[in-house]
């Protein structure tokens, strides 16, 4: 009974270590590639090992091409704002609703949360014609807001779910000590929601990063594009067949995510809980 | 639940007053950008999808015209069918699949090792994994390598056969895509309370019975939450399609999303686009439905 177990796990391993191998070669594929000049890449074959190291020009081709630093820093400061403001305010409301003595809590989630029910689709057009309207078509600012609107939902259900099960008595014991409302929300909500803070912010930050649809959508030059828009040009009919040029720009432009994958790795071991957009 | 304020109640002075309003001006930032942005969208959408409309002239108002010509228009039903075929494919790859995967991973000794492996193309965007395999599929990569193995009929640029890029970009997304569920299932999967497993090993299911009989049963709260947003995000395809085929060739590979983003934004036609989102909207709020029922059971 022992072999038969220890044999059918020897099995198992060497299966899901073949499938792991095929997952991991298009990685292999792209760091082997995307140093390679595009003249080696064309003439040799893929597999090939690099002869030399031609990062630079690389780099230089897809920053001419595509605007990729702009597009780079753009997402990053949508990122980095938009979900902090999102963060902010979606604290603010998930506080009124889980601690605050207001009517209708019910009412005020489902309308926040109801943001997240509909698809994206829905809201493009709308917001295409608003912006249209208000001259925020291809502007910072306009993403800024578009991106800050839409993570709200999420971390208001993040939030407040957590906000639940904050103690009573500690609020109370606070409201004895003559402490206001704000103070209560500032010293002790937000310094226990450090956690779910943080996992607000790594999962926002990321949808911001990886977001295609809006950036395509509402903006059109390199000063406001997004990363992910920027991509999309490297690809497809009006696209490079400089190959090795789009891989590195692929791995430069996952950088920020990777450094977030690490950081979600390492809670999943411990049975991190997680949800999607 | 509610935090009962001891307050004279006799007295409504100003201030009292001032009290009683001041909670709810936390609530308005989110709500003011959740109405601007997400409510009125959903109105506005709602009406333009009864009209006909370029953006720049006024909106005609023709009733459910657009969503008669919808069924009517080659393009919507073929997009219609590959978006069904993408939902298939999403219920193999990254759910059954996963689930397969995830129920190896919870035999084998080196659990985190194949959990990160399966797990890091997640680390990418849609966008760039589409980048990456639209790259390894061009004519220097896997079809020349196919060439130089001899198999020279299959040696060809597969993202621009129509119907066949369907189901490479299933696959790719796939690839992209399966290591949120698979984490999911292993954690469901280790969360399971050992003693009907071995109740059930003494009696002596064993192998898929036991799998069938016992476990996924036990697992049924998760892989229901899996299921339910895997099929809500298979509805919504987009950035694959986008960066991979960019709907082509000749509009073959198409999903609702990639279509309604063309007819509004390629050939201006808003009223039409609209109506293609509300299309896609309900159908993706019926399956919600299900996965908000359990999200709030128990509350109010």
């Amino acid at each position: 009974m022992k072999s038969y177990t220890e044999n059918s796990r020897k099995t198992i391993t060497i299966l899901l270590s073949l499938f792991a191998f095929l997952w991991f070669l298009p990685f292999i594929y792209v760091v082997i590639n995307s140093v390679k000049t595009r003249k080696e890449y064309n003439l040799g074959e893929f597999w090939d090992f690099p002869k030399g190291v031609s990062i630079l020009e690389n780099y230089e081709y897809i920053n001419d091409r595509i605007d990729f630093m702009m597009g780079f820093m753009n997402s990053l400061l949508y990122g980095a704002i938009a979900t902090t403001l999102a963060i902010l305010f979606a604290s603010l409301a998930a506080y009124a609703i889980s601690a605050l003595n207001i009517k209708g809590k019910m009412f005020w989630f489902m309308l926040i949360y109801s943001g997240t029910i509909f698809p994206f689709q829905m809201y493009i057009i709308p917001i295409f014609r608003m912006y249209s309207n208000v001259d925020l078509y291809d502007s910072k600012i306009g993403l800024l807001a578009v991106y800050t609107a839409l993570c709200i939902p999420f971390c208001l259900f993040v939030l407040r779910n957590y906000f639940y099960s904050i103690p009573k008595e500690l609020v109370e014991s606070a409201k004895m000590d003559g402490a206001s409302d704000f103070k209560i929300y500032v010293s002790i909500f937000m310094k226990m929601a450090k956690a779910p803070i943080a996992a607000c912010f790594l999962f926002q930050f990321t949808w911001v990063w990886n977001d295609l649809l809006f950036g395509l959508t509402l903006s059109k030059s390199a000063e406001a594009r997004p990363i992910m828009s920027s991509l999309s040009l490297l690809s497809g009919a009006s696209g490079t067949n400089d190959v090795p040029s789009a891989l590195l720009a692929a791995i430069l432009a996952s950088i920020p995510t990777f450094f977030i994958f690490l950081v979600l790795n390492k809670s999943f071991n411990y049975g991190f809980p997680t949800t999607s957009k | 639940m509610e935090i009962v304020k001891s307050k004279p109640s006799s007295k409504l002075s100003t201030k009292s007053k001032i009290e009683k309003i001041t909670p709810y001006l936390y609530l308005v930032p989110s709500v003011i950008l959740v109405v601007i942005f997400c409510i009125y969208s959903d109105f506005f959408s709602l009406i333009v999808s009864f009209t006909e409309w370029d953006g720049l002239n006024e909106m005609k108002f023709i009733g459910f015209q657009n969503y008669i010509t919808m069924f009517q228009d080659p393009n919507f039903l073929l997009s219609s069918l590959n978006t069904l075929i993408w939902v298939v494919g999403t219920l193999l790859i990254p759910v059954t699949i996963a689930l397969i995967f995830a129920i190896a991973i919870t035999h084998v000794k080196t659990q985190s090792f194949f959990k990160t492996v399966f797990y890091l193309p997640n680390a990418l965007s849609q966008t760039i994994a589409g980048i990456i395999l639209t790259t390894m599929l061009s004519t220097y990569g896997i079809p020349h390598l196919l060439e130089v193995m001899g198999f020279e009929s299959l040696a060809k640029d597969w993202l621009t056969v129509p119907y066949v890029n369907t189901l490479i970009m299933v696959v790719s997304s796939g690839w992209q895509g399966i290591g949120l569920n698979l984490i999911l299932f292993i954690v469901g999967l280790n969360q399971i309370p050992k003693e009907p497993i071995e109740a059930a090993i003494m009696e002596g299911a064993k192998g898929i019975r036991l799998y069938t009989r016992v476990v996924l049963p036990l697992l049924k709260p998760i892989m229901l939450i899996v299921l339910l947003m895997s099929l809500v995000n298979s509805f919504k395809s987009f950035d694959t399609i986008w960066v991979m085929t960019n709907g082509g060739p000749f509009r073959t590979s198409e999903t609702l999303a990639v279509t309604m983003y063309k007819e509004a934004f390629v050939h201006n036609q808003l009223g039409y686009g609209s109506a293609i989102a509300m299309l896609l909207s309900v159908t993706v709020l019926i399956i919600s439905w299900f996965l908000l029922r359990d999200t709030f059971k128990g509350e109010e």
